[in-house]
């Protein structure tokens, strides 16, 4: 992915979102129209950025400009949000209890008061000696084929 | 006939680089002195930019929260048994906690995870209600207000706190050190030309938004946040859409909430960061939002003397901007050096202007092209 390096947290949330939303919309993408809101629900972040970006701050060292750019977990949701249209609100989160429900309760709010029409609500983890993981799911969307 | 449900400011606190409590903030804002200078809390030796706005003696970032959470409870009038119940909103930087906290020497490991922290404020607090954690960056905070006001409005829940805080550390200073946003000549100059970029600030705010209860209690409401509006940009991972849509959808949605034109806003408080591309892009949303009112409307962004608050800005701000419109004074825009013909507005420069407008805005955008638009009411 241009523009993310180091880490595989935004390259795992592009292939679940992308997956997800090729499921629902195929090829032809969101209809013009259609509001759709993005929730990443996340404990981790970024974690191995943020590591790299202690280590090299406590040794005294210089950052890469581009950790910059992915420094914040909304910089991968602006990435997909671009490639695919997605114009609601952009809300990340990190869970006070179950992910999902957490997520899901955001995604409601936003539906619900108005801001979305649907929701792209992204889990993703990441931990020291695992895979990263994540799951996307499309919530509220009325215009699937 | 069933009165709306509105939901309003009935307790604000803060702290920044302006001062402890809310009073200082206004004070602050209106003396139009920017509170940037150097880092003494960590070492900026290889950094470009070596100033920030920081709070003189901060204590740790969960000790200043529960500070100002029961500062704006107390302001409020709520006592212990009418905190019980009450949910608890809070903005600030996701992600693991990695050692990186504010006070020189005080070695690693200085704060819990955010969800940890949540849980221990609502308990040092006395909130017993549910807990959400925004980590939206810029608009962490000014989110989590839109759901406050959200879910009060329709219902849900009666009293919400929403607390937000960054207080200025060497990750994100490092980070946006090399991403050359900070202002290399030790100022913040919204929509001014020859503005450098931006500079970071302290910043920790609570606020106790609630249904008509607290009018009930004879407590005066500093405000109302009578709108609000969340919208994406769909453009950039990082960069603003130069046209300002997604801003100006936010703006719409705000006063479509509240049932007003734009004519009715008397101010606004801008996200302006005193960057190049992000002033011009806020400057294009205001007229497209705004229409011709753009022209008139008085405009400032209190960070050109706070400094960015990141996570907390948006609290930070919504309560400066709505004790100014309550004090009937508007902030100055610091900074300034002349006009940037891409950004027509009527910025308040020289001074803190009277006013007796009723409504402003208070704006604030972040990476992701997340866009946010809060409205205030008072009187």
């Amino acid at each position: 992915m241009p523009g993310f390096v180091h880490s595989d947290f935004a390259p795992v949330v592009v292939a679940v979102a992308e997956r997800c939303l090729r499921r629902g919309y195929g090829s032809a993408g969101v209809p013009a129209g259609v509001r759709t809101g993005i929730v990443l629900v996340s404990a981790s972040g970024d974690l191995a950025s943020a590591q790299h970006v202690r280590a090299t701050v406590e040794a005294g060292g210089r950052i890469g400009p581009l950790f910059f750019f992915q420094s914040v977990p909304n910089s991968v949701a602006g990435h997909l949000a671009a490639r695919w249209g997605l114009r609601g609100p952009v809300v990340c989160l990190s869970p006070t209890g179950d992910p999902y429900t957490d997520g899901v309760a955001e995604a409601d709010l936003l539906r619900d008061d108005g801001d979305a029409d649907e929701v792209l609500l992204i889990l993703i983890e990441q931990a020291p000696e695992k895979p990263t993981e994540a799951v996307a799911v499309l919530l509220g969307g009325g215009a699937r084929p | 006939m069933v009165e709306a449900r509105v939901a309003q400011l009935t307790g604000v606190y803060a702290v920044s680089a302006l001062g402890r409590g809310a009073d200082a903030q206004l004070a602050g804002a209106l003396a139009g002195v920017p509170a940037f200078g150097p880092v003494d809390r960590f070492d900026t030796a290889a950094r470009r930019v070596t100033v920030a706005a920081t709070v003189p003696e901060v204590a740790t970032l969960p000790d200043e929260l529960a500070a100002a959470i029961d500062g704006a409870c107390r302001a409020a009038g709520l006592d212990r048994a009418q905190r019980a119940g009450c949910a608890l909103l809070l903005a600030v930087h996701g992600g693991p906690t990695l050692g990186a906290g504010p006070v020189a020497g005080a070695g690693p490991a200085l704060g819990p995870a955010p969800a940890v922290l949540a849980g221990q404020l609502a308990a040092r607090c006395g909130l017993s209600g549910h807990t959400r954690v925004y980590t939206s960056a810029c608009v962490s905070a000014s989110t989590a207000v839109a759901d406050a006001a959200a879910r009060i409005t329709r219902g849900d829940v009666e009293r919400v706190v929403v607390a937000a805080g960054y207080l200025v550390e060497p990750d994100q200073f490092a980070l946006f050190d090399a991403g050359r946003a900070l202002a290399v000549d030790g100022a913040v100059r919204p929509f001014s030309a020859g503005r450098r970029g931006l500079l970071l600030g302290d910043g920790v705010a609570a606020v106790v938004l609630e249904s008509s209860t607290g009018r009930r209690r004879g407590v005066d409401p500093v405000a109302t946040v009578v709108g609000w509006g969340r919208a994406g940009d769909a453009f950039h991972p990082c960069q603003p859409e130069p046209g300002g849509t997604g801003l100006a959808r936010a703006v719409g949605g705000a006063l479509r909430r509240a049932g007003l034109p734009p004519q009715s806003v008397g101010y606004v408080n801008a996200n302006a960061t005193g960057t190049a591309q992000s002033d011009t892009a806020e400057a294009a949303a205001l007229r497209r939002a705004l229409g011709g009112h753009a022209d008139r409307v008085p405009v400032s962004s209190t960070k050109s003397v706070h400094g960015h608050a990141l996570e907390a800005s948006g609290l930070l701000e919504l309560v400066v901007t709505a004790l100014a419109l309550r004090h009937g004074e508007l902030p100055v825009n610091a900074g300034w050096l002349a006009q940037d013909e891409s950004c027509p507005l009527n910025v308040v420069k020289d001074g803190p202007r009277r006013t007796t407008a009723t409504h402003a805005l208070t704006l604030n955008a972040a990476f992701g092209g997340a866009n946010t638009a809060l409205l205030v009411g008072v009187g």
